[in-house]
């Protein structure tokens, strides 16, 4: 672990180089836009330059390997929280972690107590409706899990129609059940909840994000007798800002250019997601 | 909108009183049992009631849902089935056990708290154990639990929120799932509206109920 | 024949011996007073007479117009059954020190609540109800609470209640009466009252048994004294002997207490 904690920080120092030296014509504009603002609208209105005067972005995160999750020094890692921890840097702020209720994010943006959701989200309707969202940066799919002793029965979308499901509430599973037109499932509070459901038995099966399935199932995982079979809706992840903030232009520049080098992709094989990021 | 809102809370309020009524209507009995149980000179009787009574008061209510909904299944004997009727039930047995447990000690408290010459008082005028519990001990016990009662009763209205952890859907649930669906936070706050009125007329009825039981001191 | 016989009565709690054998008996119409010092087992002889207490050995017999009822018999080696018990209580009447009303029933209710709970299920019921509420209201009246019957008890002085407490006891139509310290929780204005219903009693020739401490009521209205300590009746006979006249050391001794003797 903790080489691969030397080896971040490594990365995400050469990345900070690479971005002073690389491209210092944009960041100088970035600055020059930073400074303008305050003269033509009110200063609060740049959540930039909020973030920047404070001097820190808090990301609203959950325990979601590989996304957000932690080491064995209780040190916050992942894909997410790796590429947080550069796009503060670039920000010239440092970064805090702060682990959320999931149904609670947009509450917790607007009340300002976090400046990002940063956590595998997937970007749909109602999120992008809530918050200013970045450009995808990762693209994911609705996986059907169910008990490995059954799941050559199931691999098939129409033969889902007989399973009770399990499904976050509010999530893009529920809305993936939905589509199928499948009436038998119950919203319950967390992905983590619909798996205990599908192992407890008191659900056939369970619709989660791909990414999660990959981590939490299967051998050597706790939940060894679960496998998951059909994949259904592909699906984005974005970062979210709150609703009007210029720093989801920040991230998407970043982002960009951060990609043209490879250092999206260093840090996306570090944790095995190499293959789901995407550029626009 | 807010009729949206209010239809939907409304739903979900239905479920947070049927929690309580069936509740209330289980753990009274099975509360009244457990605590003649604990003060049985029975030793394994009386230690037994209250090794479950420990367990029941000493941990959270809601890692108790989460065991009675799982735990079975995942040791191989799911009780509770796949629908939304198991999960249902499943609340209804961890809030049914939780509160007879506190329910019997404060029974207990009350039905010790009589003093012994009003049993023995019944007993020489020759009535049985039967009657001398329902006509003698039983109206003044009721009389010296209706506080504490009150506010164990009160507590309960509130947890009912707590069954949404094994997706029981009550009226907090309803409330939450705007923020998701509509990016609505105020109806989660609204909730509470619902909550406060109701425990005021519980707050009501047990003031009234305690006024009906002055006309006599214990 | 006597109409209550106690044969050597043994009472143990554990290892301790609280009664040693104590035997008497006590003619129909008559007044028994129980005197002795705190601790010496008067209060548990009324209990075991009462049931309250199972009695170790010995026995208790009634002799009443019904014929002769063995209610205890220690010898015969089984326990009773709670029903056997209750009916071995109907013979007997309680009047505790602290009263015991129910607080939650007038003084009318507490009269007639034993009677009215026995009457259920009889053919006659409403007749008897009827019968049973006449009765209360004269026995609370012959008490002189004629004009308290809706009261309920914290609205009665100490006197009061202790009077309601008779009347209720005599509802039953006991065969005997027993008081244990009928004044001993009331202010000393206020024992005269009870006192004077309890000589009333006697003079209606009810059969009674009092433990008491008031050495010149139980002189006025006994016809026969008993001084137990250490378990054992020490002395025993008509009240000018036992209070006037005792024979033993210990009963002046404890007579002395109390500036007599």
């Amino acid at each position: 672990m903790k080489k691969i904690l030397a080896l971040l920080l490594a990365l995400s120092m050469v990345f900070a180089l690479c971005a002073c030296g690389g491209s210092s014509e944009p960041a100088a504009d970035t600055a020059d836009d930073a400074a303008e603002a305050p003269a033509d609208d009110a200063a609060a209105e740049s959540d930039l330059a909020y973030v920047q005067g404070k001097g820190s972005l808090i990301v609203g995160i959950t325990d979601f390997a590989p996304m957000d999750y932690k080491d064995a020094n209780g040190e916050w890692i992942g894909f997410d929280a790796d590429m947080a921890k550069a796009f503060a840097e670039s920000l010239g702020v440092s970064v805090e972690f702060i682990e959320i209720d999931w149904d609670n994010k947009i509450l917790e943006l607007d009340s300002k107590s976090i400046d990002a959701v940063w956590n595998g989200m997937t970007l749909t309707d109602e999120v992008l409706n809530s918050m200013e969202c970045s450009n995808p940066y990762c693209k994911n799919a609705q996986v059907v899990v169910v008990k490995a002793e059954v799941a050559d029965q199931y691999q098939g979308v129409e033969s889902l129609s007989e399973l009770a499901f399990a499904v976050e509430a509010g999530s893009a599973g529920e809305s993936a059940v939905k589509d199928l037109g499948l009436e038998d499932y119950t919203a319950v509070p967390t992905q983590a909840d619909a798996l205990m459901n599908v192992a407890a038995g008191t659900a056939d099966a369970c619709v989660i994000d791909l990414l999660m399935a990959g981590a939490m199932i299967g051998e050597g995982t706790s939940y060894d007798q679960l496998t998951y079979t059909v994949s259904l809706t592909e699906e984005n992840y974005g970062v979210g800002f709150r609703k009007g903030s210029d720093l989801a232009a920040a991230f998407n520049e970043f982002y960009a250019a951060a990609f043209a080098e490879g250092t999206v992709e260093e840090i996306a094989t570090v944790y095995g997601v190499q293959e789901s990021i995407v550029a626009e | 909108m807010f009729q949206t809102v209010v239809m939907s809370l409304n739903e979900g309020f239905v479920k947070s009183l049927e929690i309580f009524a069936l509740t209330l209507l289980g753990a009274i009995p099975l509360g009244l049992i457990m605590s003649f149980g604990s003060m049985s000179s029975f030793k394994p009787l009386s230690g037994f009631v209250r090794t479950v009574v420990w367990i029941f008061r000493g941990s959270p209510l809601m890692i108790q849902l989460l065991l009675i909904y799982y735990a079975p299944g995942m040791l191989g004997y799911n009780i509770w089935g796949t629908g939304s009727s198991g999960r249902f039930a499943a609340a209804m047995a961890a809030f049914i056990l939780n509160y007879a447990c506190y329910f019997s000690e404060i029974f207990r408290g009350g039905i010790e708290s009589i003093p012994r010459g009003q049993k023995e008082a019944g007993q020489v005028l020759g009535m049985t154990g039967t009657q001398i519990f329902f006509k003698v001990t039983l109206l003044q016990v009721i009389k010296r639990i209706v506080p504490p009662m009150g506010n164990e009763i009160i507590t309960l209205v509130k947890d009912t929120s707590l069954v949404r952890v094994i997706s029981v859907y009550e009226v907090m649930w309803n409330g939450q799932a705007f923020i998701k669906s509509s990016g609505l936070i105020w109806p989660l706050f609204f909730t509470a509206v619902y909550y406060l009125a109701f425990n005021g007329l519980l707050t009501i009825l047990f003031g009234w109920l305690e006024k009906k039981l002055d006309y006599f001191k214990v | 024949m006597a109409l209550l016989e106690v044969t050597d009565l043994h009472k143990n709690f554990d290892q301790l011996q609280v009664l040693k054998g104590i035997s008497f008996s006590l003619e129909k119409g008559q007044t028994l007073s129980i005197i002795g010092p705190s601790g010496g087992g008067k209060t548990t002889l009324l209990r075991c007479l009462n049931f309250l207490e199972m009695p170790s050995a010995g026995r208790i017999a009634i002799n009443d117009d019904g014929g002769s009822h063995v209610l205890f018999d220690g010898s015969a080696g089984r326990e009773l059954k709670a029903a056997q018990i209750r009916e071995n209580r109907l013979h007997f009447g309680l009047v505790f020190q602290s009263f015991n009303l129910f607080p939650q029933y007038t003084a009318l209710q507490n009269v007639s609540l034993a009677p009215r709970l026995r009457a259920k299920g009889k053919e006659d019921r409403k007749a008897q109800l009827r019968a049973i509420e006449e009765k209360s209201v004269e026995l609370l009246r012959r008490v002189g609470l004629g004009d308290k019957l809706d009261y309920y008890p914290h609205q009665l002085s100490g006197g009061q209640q202790q009077r309601v407490a008779i009347a209720r006891a005599l509802a039953l139509t006991p065969d005997v009466l027993f008081f244990d310290e009928p004044t001993s929780a009331l202010d000393p204005e206020l024992t005269g009252e009870v006192l004077n219903v309890i000589r009333q009693l006697a003079r209606e020739n009810m059969t009674m048994v009092v433990v008491t401490h008031e050495m010149g009521f139980a002189q006025a209205v006994s016809d026969q004294v008993l001084f137990i300590d250490g378990g054992v009746i020490v002395e025993q006979g008509p009240p000018e002997q036992v209070l006037g006249a005792p024979t033993e050391e210990r009963t002046r001794q404890f007579l002395r207490g109390f500036g007599k003797g």
